[in-house]
């Protein structure tokens, strides 16, 4: 009796995992609000929601077909999306990064080319810096409509403790070095690093290649060319970097860190840590958890020049922008086309400017004293328009399936599990297409 | 004389009442449970096995890819890796939560009232749901405003996520704290059913606490330590939300059990048929190893424990 029930049950436990699987594919939300007059627009979830809702209340006051906001919290935001992008709860309008992350549904044939939209309203391209509108063009095609600010990554830094430790801002890599050094003499983590979200370690990563290699190295990589990996500036580079680890730069505790549980970011804030290597949105994020020290202790600088490097010190890495993609099934792509129309208002670009964003308009310089921050504002704006090369975030640009491999990899040369020869054998492994 | 023919007539229904009891329940009693089996079980498997020789990504048409995915299996050091991970964490949780759950159980098995209370308190981590007990001790076990900046004598840097020793011990800890309690109550319901006439006996023969313990005590527990353990091995087997939330596999895949390598495979990297191999792959093992501590815990032919009482 015993061994007749238990043996179904032993394959049953064993099944409940590949439950697991159909089931979680199944985990829509809200399909009540998807009826007759509305439409969904599904965004990345974190503090600049706060426009994001601000707009679609906007859109609502005066339209008739009704636009509803949903948010999908932090890193499992593209997981979400590809599991629902092609079922009933897909969204009719989402939130992306461009370029790779919506390359594999263009192919699939889900998305709306947008040249429609444009040719009725020609400003939907007009009023968007082009290089910026131009990440989300895919075969030739627009895609995407850019709605938040650009993010190029910025050096952070806390006032007070460089002040305390007589450190100024770095401007070259041997000035990081030495600053380095003065802080942990004093016991302060130098540079905060959220090493448990993996994505925050990569962007040393970006940078180090652009300053020794240039723009070039990474570009001969995604076009599928691997040998790149294994040129001499990839080795100094990845010497570059095991320098600075070596000099107890980020502590040894940072893979237990986050930045996405707010973990660096409180490191910083509380004058435990001198530096952090973040996105410009780690302002807003700032202001949010820590109003008084992003008022007046959170101080900002570009990526240190590397003498030697090929790289021009004006470049940058980051997100150009997120974009707005629109779903071929859409119910009401008139309404949509309205909805996107307000993403070059004057309202849009003011409510950005408050939190800290800098969105990518033409009428964005009218507004750059109306920041929070203005000199903030400006700086970035500056430092967008004059840099000679914009690096997308590596795990943006390679399509979506290399993503995991290339955040392991980032993780065990940081901690010294890979060495040089394992971190270029990963990369090189990696899928480009 | 009325009264005289009723009870002859009573007394007749119920007997053959009890003869028909004893035939056989006829098969249309277990079709709900067989639907819900088929249904719920063996149609995804089989989906899941039709998956695996296919390519998809989960947007456009899936692809039949032959063996590719198998292949690629085999030689995946990750996988191999992950095998020896599940095996790993189900043996300390085994390991862990068994001398723990028995202690506290045939202690809580005590009839006193603070005892009673004590329990209730201990039942309480396991009301809360995985992902909530995760988070919290994601929270607790910060390096820098946890539990282990206040005690760096005991944790150093605090780097509990940062090496794979210690991310093997949080994930083994926090399911020990989550899932002793569960033991427990299975160790306290035991240990009541216990005669107590055994105990007494023993009392006459001269034997202590501890030798009743052990000799009393642990033998009638036998068969409850086989159900604990089979419900922790298949937990411990199947655990994932608590590396999803605590290590996300890390530090780089060292806490990459099969479990979450297969949900990395079918929704990190959208390699749907991949995962779905890893799936077959574990329900495999699930089986096997079930059907190994049936045999061997002779779980099969279970014997009572109070033969000649």
């Amino acid at each position: 009796m015993m061994k007749r029930v238990l043996l179904p049950r032993a394959v049953a436990g064993g099944v409940a995992l590949v439950l697991g699987l159909s089931l979680a594919a199944c985990g829509g939300s809200d399909s009540g609000s998807g009826g007759s007059g509305s439409f969904k627009v599904l965004v990345y979830g974190d503090a600049s929601n706060k426009v994001e809702k601000q707009i679609v209340a906007t859109f609502n006051k005066t339209s008739k077909v009704k636009a509803v906001l949903q948010t999908i919290p932090g890193a499992d935001y593209q997981q979400k999306l590809q599991t629902i992008i092609n079922t009933k709860q897909a969204p009719d309008v989402f939130f992306n990064w461009g370029g790779g992350s919506i390359q594999p549904f263009v192919k699939a044939g889900l998305l709306l080319p947008l040249n429609d939209m444009i040719a009725k309203d020609p400003r939907l391209k007009a009023d968007f810096l082009p290089s910026v509108f131009n990440s989300a063009v895919v075969d030739g095609k627009p895609y995407g409509i850019p709605m938040r600010g650009t993010q190029p990554v910025l050096l952070f830094d806390n006032k007070k403790v460089l002040a305390d430790a007589g450190v100024s801002e770095p401007k070259t890599w041997e000035d990081l070095l030495s600053a380095v050094k003065v802080l942990k003499a004093k016991h302060i983590t130098p540079i905060a690093l959220g090493g448990g979200d993996q994505w925050p370690t990569l962007m040393w990563y970006e940078y180090m290649y652009d300053r020794i290699a240039g723009p070039g190295l990474f570009d001969k990589a995604m076009s599928g060319d691997k040998s790149a990996w294994a040129a001499p500036e990839s080795r100094t580079a990845l010497s570059r970097l095991k320098e600075l680890i070596d000099a107890g730069a980020f502590g040894s505790n940072y893979d237990s860190v986050k930045y996405t549980d707010g973990g660096s970011v409180a490191l910083v804030a509380q004058g435990r840590a001198g530096f952090e290597l973040m996105g410009s949105w780690y302002y807003s994020q700032q202001q949010q958890d820590n109003p008084d020290f992003a008022k007046t202790g959170l101080g900002y600088t570009s990526f240190p020049t590397v003498s030697g490097g090929a790289g021009d010190p004006k470049d940058i890495v980051g997100n150009t922008n997120n974009f707005y993609s629109v779903l071929k099934k859409t119910k009401y792509p008139d309404a949509v086309a309205q909805f996107l129309k307000l993403m070059y208002s004057d309202e849009f670009v003011k409510a950005h400017m408050a939190i800290g964003n800098l969105p990518t308009t033409t009428n964005t310089t009218n507004f750059l004293n109306t920041a929070t921050d203005p000199a903030y504002a400006k700086y970035q704006y500056d430092l967008v328009k004059a840099a000679p090369s914009f690096q997308l975030s590596w795990d943006q640009a390679y399509p979506q399936s290399a993503s995991e491999a290339m955040h392991t990899a980032v993780q065990q040369f940081f901690d010294g599990k890979l060495d040089a020869d394992g971190f270029i054998k990963a990369m090189q492994a990696l899928p480009t297409s | 004389m009325t009264t005289t023919a009723e009870p002859r007539v009573a007394r007749r229904r119920p007997v053959r009442r009890t003869g028909a009891a004893v035939v056989r329940p006829g098969f249309v009693w277990a079709v709900p449970a067989t639907l819900f089996f088929l249904i719920f079980a063996v149609l995804p498997l089989i989906l899941v096995a039709v998956l695996s020789f296919a390519s998809w990504d989960g947007i456009s048409a899936p692809r039949f890819a032959g063996l590719d995915n198998w292949r690629t299996l085999i030689h995946d050091h990750v996988m191999i890796q992950s095998l020896w991970l599940s095996v790993l964490i189900t043996v300390l949780g085994v390991v862990v939560q068994t001398p723990l759950s028995i202690l506290l159980g045939v202690w809580a098995a005590g009839h006193q009232r603070n005892r009673a209370v004590l329990s209730a308190i201990y039942f309480v981590p396991l009301l809360l749901s995985a992902t909530a007990v995760s988070i919290l001790w994601r929270a607790l076990l910060d390096p820098n405003f946890g539990v282990p900046a206040q005690a760096k004598w005991l944790f150093g840097d605090g780097n509990l996520f940062g090496r794979q020793t210690s991310a093997i011990g949080v994930l083994v800890f926090v399911g020990a704290w989550q899932y002793t309690p569960f033991h427990t109550l299975i160790y306290q319901g035991a240990a009541r059913a216990i005669p107590q006439v055994l105990y007494q006996a023993a009392e006459i023969d001269g034997a202590g606490r501890v030798r009743q313990f052990w000799h009393i005590t642990l033998p009638q527990l036998r068969n409850t330590m086989i159900t604990s353990m089979i419900l922790m091995v298949v937990g411990g087997l199947t655990t994932f939300d608590t590396v999803l939330i605590l290590t996300q596999g890390g530090p780089g895949t060292d806490t990459t059990i099969s479990a979450y390598y297969m949900y990395q495979r079918a929704f990190k990297s959208f390699d749907f048929g991949g995962g779905s191999a890893i799936a077959l792959v574990l329900v495999l093992i699930a089986t096997v190893i079930s059907l190994i501590v049936v045999k061997v815990s002779g779980y099969d032919k279970m014997r009572g424990t109070t033969e000649g009482l």
